[in-house]
């Protein structure tokens, strides 16, 4: 990002239009750096940030994330196969994927209603409710896991009636979900209010009075005017629904083909030296980070122009 | 559609936005609430649409209580100062919204509905734009196309928040005259929001003076103008001078010595020597001031006196006449000059009324 960014700039100058030539006579040849305005470093300066922010990247970036294929593939493609079609590794992909679509549907709701209410009403706790959804953010996962554990587990507040009605939660998928939902919810809530709060209520209240219905404003007004920012939350809190550890491996119980979820297995695999096993479902979990920061990457620019859009509304053009 | 508005209140917090106010608006009429900001003026007409819940009081409709009728059974239309226009919707659908979202039994087919749009795009003159996004047009253009959507529903009553608050000067002063003819085209009883005195005097039929939650005048733009019923109402509506303390003698032989005598820059009188109004006998009230300055804006000429008490009066009138002023005068800086008021109001000190219009009365 940061080279990227540098790039940039360097590219912009290089198109500007360049200063008059300075006449050989008058001035050395040698003297580049008469030729820099104000603003800008020496090229020594500027290309040692440039190789710095490069080797950085590459040294914590790329490398990992290149030795995780090389590493799936090493033992070639049959090796590969056999490892992500391994009855426990579908079976951690699977519960990965149910996982992630209770939890990321949910918290869809639960977002766009937290949104709504903030931005569109005035109430009590407003501020309170602000600071609660970003609980996740700020607590560790493994607090989050342990706080279901304690809850619903065995010796747990609600342990013994939920044994007595034979209902599993921890060391079993609900716990899962529970535990994905939890440090997952606020990606969606956060994405939207920011924008939900500059466009205003103004187009909600232009169609109640044109006389619409409460799900004709939402459907016809609100969401088309959020859904960008809706799509950006969502891929948010689908990669971390699908990459969650932490609190997943609290209440999880590890029990292999069962409870175990991708990035799990991944960690079971690696400490039982499997490593071709555990770089095949990485890589899997890599690929599927990588598609998401291409979508990720291409909604970020529709959302900045909705709300480019929300702030110059009512200025006149 | 007449409106009236009976004994409406709302606070906000700390605040009064509506403080016990009696409107009634007769049917057809254009009228505006005029008021400085953060008296009430923006809160009354959403009260009246049904965007704002009032504390007491109530709102009528032809007569009917429609209090606590839901805003989306009102049927008003409701032009928002920023347009408020849906943005991912082209003109069209904009202007079509309002009947579209109508339920299934009294929602017009699809070939009636884009009959009522061109209709009414044209009669706001924007029929080629239909296929537009609202991002594209200017904000004169948004605007007209925001009161386009508000008259598809056929609303009963129309109404305008500050609608060219955004606009430019130029933009603005072509829309004030255009309202003007729509207005007198479709006759919808109308009620518009507005800071703006000269905006409220050209366009509407009536104004409604408001400050501080409460109506200070209501009347025909002269008559707000020439006999403003309050200080607030005359200040509000035009630059004004204030002379503290007695003018002449009243008409009673009573003296407040708390009077102010307010008189408006154009109303003034320019004299090379102290000369009384023919006829008027004592202490006529000519003001003996010093020439300051003369600051030319367009077709009129400010002129700056100041008072023997260290005060400034302002004096307007047409640039001709001024340059034939100083001709005949030979007016400097410095120079000494009197002031003869041709029109002059009083308020009596306690909130009293008395507004002499002929200044030898008062004499």
């Amino acid at each position: 990002m940061t080279a990227a960014a540098v790039t940039n700039v360097r590219a912009e100058r290089r198109a500007a239009p360049k200063p008059a030539r300075i006449p050989s006579g008058d001035r050395p040849a040698y003297s580049t750096g008469e030729r820099r305005t104000a603003t800008e470093e020496p090229a020594w300066v500027r290309w040692l940030l440039i190789a710095l922010a490069l080797g950085f990247m590459t040294l914590f970036l790329f490398v990992p994330l290149a030795t995780v294929f090389v590493e799936a593939l090493k033992k070639g493609w049959g090796v590969y196969l056999a490892a992500i079609t391994d009855d426990d590794a579908l079976s951690a992909i699977k519960l990965t994927l149910i996982a992630t679509l209770i939890s990321v549907p949910l918290n869809v709701v639960f977002g766009v209603a937290a949104a709504w209410a903030i931005t569109k009403f005035d109430f009590r706790g407003k501020n309170l409710l602000l600071t609660l959804i970003d609980l996740p953010f700020s607590v560790s996962p493994v607090i989050a896991g342990l706080i279901y554990v304690l809850v619903f587990g065995l010796q747990g507040w609600f342990g013994e009636w939920l044994r007595d009605h034979d209902l599993k939660v921890i060391f079993a998928v609900p716990g899962i979900v529970l535990a994905t939902i939890f440090v997952t919810f606020p990606f969606v809530a956060r994405e939207l209010i920011p924008l939900m709060q500059a466009q205003g209520i103004e187009q909600e209240e232009a169609a109640r009075v044109l006389g619409a219905n409460g799900w004709q404003m939402f459907r016809r007004v609100t969401l088309p005017n959020i859904q960008w920012a809706l799509l950006y939350g969502v891929i948010l809190c689908n990669a971390r629904a699908m990459g969650e550890f932490g609190a997943v491996s609290v209440v999880s119980g590890h029990i292999r083909g069962q409870t175990n979820t991708m990035p799990l297995h991944i960690e079971i695999a690696y400490n039982e030296y499997q490593f071709a096993a555990a770089f095949a479902v990485a890589s899997l979990l890599a690929g599927l980070a990588l598609v998401t920061l291409g979508a990720k990457y291409i909604v970020e620019q529709r959302v900045h122009r909705d709300k480019r859009e929300a702030l110059t509304q009512g200025e006149p053009s | 559609m007449s409106i009236e508005i009976r004994n409406l209140n709302k606070r906000f917090g700390a605040t009064v936005a509506c403080d016990h106010i009696d409107l009634d608006i007769p049917s057809g009429e254009l009228v505006a609430l005029l008021g400085p900001s953060g008296c009430g003026k923006t809160t009354l007409l959403r009260i009246i649409a049904g965007l704002e819940v009032a504390d007491s009081g109530s709102v009528l409709f032809h007569g009917e209580d429609t209090t606590h009728t839901h805003v989306r059974e009102r049927n008003v239309g409701f032009v928002f100062q920023h347009y408020a226009l849906f943005g991912h919707m082209t003109i069209f659908e904009n202007v079509a919204f309002g009947l579209r979202v109508r339920p299934k039994s009294t929602r017009p087919d699809n070939a009636a509905i884009r009959r009522k749009v061109m209709q009414l795009l044209e009669l706001v003159q924007l029929d080629w734009v239909a296929d537009r996004y609202p991002h594209q047009l200017s904000g004169g253009q948004r605007q007209r196309i925001a009161l386009a959507r508000a008259l598809a529903v056929e609303p009963q009553v129309l109404l305008l928040d500050e609608p060219f608050g955004a606009l430019d000067a130029k933009v603005r002063k072509e829309l004030r005259r255009w309202l003007r003819r729509l207005h007198d085209e479709v006759h919808v009883t109308s009620v518009f929001v507005t800071h703006d005195q000269e905006e409220a005097m050209e366009v509407a039929d009536r104004i409604v003076v408001l400050n501080k939650g409460h109506i200070e005048q209501q009347g025909r733009p002269d008559d707000v103008y020439d006999r403003p019923a309050t200080p607030f109402v005359l200040q509000f509506l035009g630059d004004v001078n204030l002379f503290h303390g007695r003018l002449g003698h009243s008409p009673g032989g009573a003296t407040a010595h708390e009077d102010v005598t307010y008189v408006r820059p154009h109303e003034l009188e320019v004299l090379g020597e102290p000369i009384a109004l023919d006829g008027a006998q004592g202490e006529a009230p000519v003001w003996p001031v010093t020439f300051s300055q003369a600051l030319t804006v367009g077709p009129r000429t400010r002129l700056e006196f100041k008072r023997d008490d260290g005060s400034y009066v302002d004096v307007e009138l047409p640039r001709a006449r001024w340059q034939g002023l100083r001709e005949q005068l030979g007016l400097d800086a410095g120079q000494r000059a009197w002031l003869r008021p041709r029109q002059v109001t009083r308020f009596v000190a306690g909130g009293q009324v008395a507004v002499p219009d002929d200044p030898a009365a008062a004499i």
